[in-house]
């Protein structure tokens, strides 16, 4: 939830990258922190098993200094995209102001990708929120994929409800802040 | 649309918890106190650390409270109200203040963790009053932060700085 500090001109807003495993949520806030301006990035933390697959979550605070006098901070968090951490989504999405649901365009991913958007809904109604009424982009991730599903068929069977949607090849950076632009601003919208 | 959870922190109101913030870090001769959101989003704190490392702080903090009410669950308990991580010079007590909100305390081995552990105890029941207090009344304050200058701006900055 966003936290309004009157007394120390602090904003804080949270955004959660949501998607299935391997779909490229952790590649998005590793191009965000090579790349943002260096005044505006934080620490990139992973919780990763030894394996390296995200365990808990990724999390990266961003700062975009004094606006109008009060200093406005987005924290990204990415969650586990494995079935077995439903739970740990559920409660990373607790405090969530925005989401970005990060699709995997590959041919053979479609029916997982509606399975976690589905999961998604669920969650986010379980919270007391509604989907249709939150901050909310996607991204059509790893369009670079010869077998990459046509973005009209995605559009078709993943976005019944016409959010933002960004094209995205997160490894060489296309369309990731696109992608956080969009949900920054929705947020910001929403507060 | 407005969304319903935001919490709005105001001057006095803030100026309350850092009392029972101080007088906690004094009594238990922490060098920190936390105040968190459940999500990790700092509050308020007492200690030297720099910003930097207080957010990433609060970010794994409530992972592990996270994670370990999970594993409660898979115990049968309800919850964990009360976690500790003992190091061998210093220790991390995380207390849940009423269902949203998290109070750590960084001490070391001066002190005894039942202490921490009481104190803590206390100082999140009063917390919980100033906190439920504050999620119920903090429209008004947003009103005068959040005008259509201030959004312009921030569209601005994002622009600005999330590019390429
Ligand atoms: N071809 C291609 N591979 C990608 C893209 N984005 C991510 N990947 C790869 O997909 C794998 C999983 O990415 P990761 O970010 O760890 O997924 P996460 O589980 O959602 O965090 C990695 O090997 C990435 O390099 C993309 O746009 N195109
Ligand atoms: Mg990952």
């Amino acid at each position: 939830m966003a936290l309004i500090n009157v007394a120390t001109r602090e904003i804080h807003c949270n955004i959660v990258y949501y998607g299935t495993g391997f779909c490229g949520k952790t590649t998005n806030l590793q191009y965000i922190h090579r790349h943002a301006r260096p005044e505006a990035r934080g620490k990139l933390l992973s919780i990763a098993t030894e394996s390296e697959r995200t365990l808990f979550f990724d999390f990266l605070p961003l700062d975009l200094g004094a606006v109008h006098g009060f200093r406005v901070r987005f924290h990204l968090y990415t969650v586990p995209g494995q079935v077995l951490y439903e739970r740990t989504r559920v409660a990373v999405l607790t405090g969530a102001d925005g989401v970005v649901l990060v699709m995997d365009s590959g041919a053979d991913k479609l029916e997982e990708n509606f399975q976690s958007l589905i999961e998604l809904e669920t969650n986010m109604r379980k919270l007391g929120k509604d989907l249709g009424n939150f901050p909310f982009v996607m991204q059509w991730n790893k369009r670079d994929l010869p077998d990459a599903v046509p973005v009209a068929t995605l559009d078709r069977y993943l976005n019944r409800r016409r959010v933002e949607a960004f094209d995205a090849v997160a490894t060489t950076g296309e369309g990731v802040f696109a992608t956080l632009r969009a949900i920054c601003k929705s947020v910001m919208a929403r507060l | 649309m407005e969304q319903l959870s935001n919490l709005v922190v105001s001057e006095g109101e803030l100026g309350n918890i850092a009392r029972v913030l101080g007088r906690l870090t004094l009594d238990t001769a922490a060098s920190h106190v936390l105040l968190l959101d459940k999500s990790g989003q700092l509050i308020a704190a007492q200690g030297q650390m720099g910003q930097r490392d207080l957010i990433a702080l609060g970010a794994l903090l409530a992972g592990a409270f996270s994670s370990s009410r999970h594993v409660a669950e898979i115990l049968g308990e309800t919850d964990f109200r009360h976690i500790l991580q003992q190091g061998l010079h210093e220790s991390i007590s995380t207390s849940l203040i009423g269902e949203q909100w998290l109070l750590v305390v960084v001490f070391d081995k001066q002190t005894h963790i039942g202490l921490v552990k009481v104190l803590a105890r206390k100082a999140a029941d009063e917390l919980e009053r100033v906190l439920e207090r504050v999620r119920a009344g903090g429209g008004r304050a947003k009103e005068q932060v959040i005008n259509v200058q201030f959004r312009n701006s921030v569209e601005n900055t994002i622009d600005l700085l999330f590019q390429d």
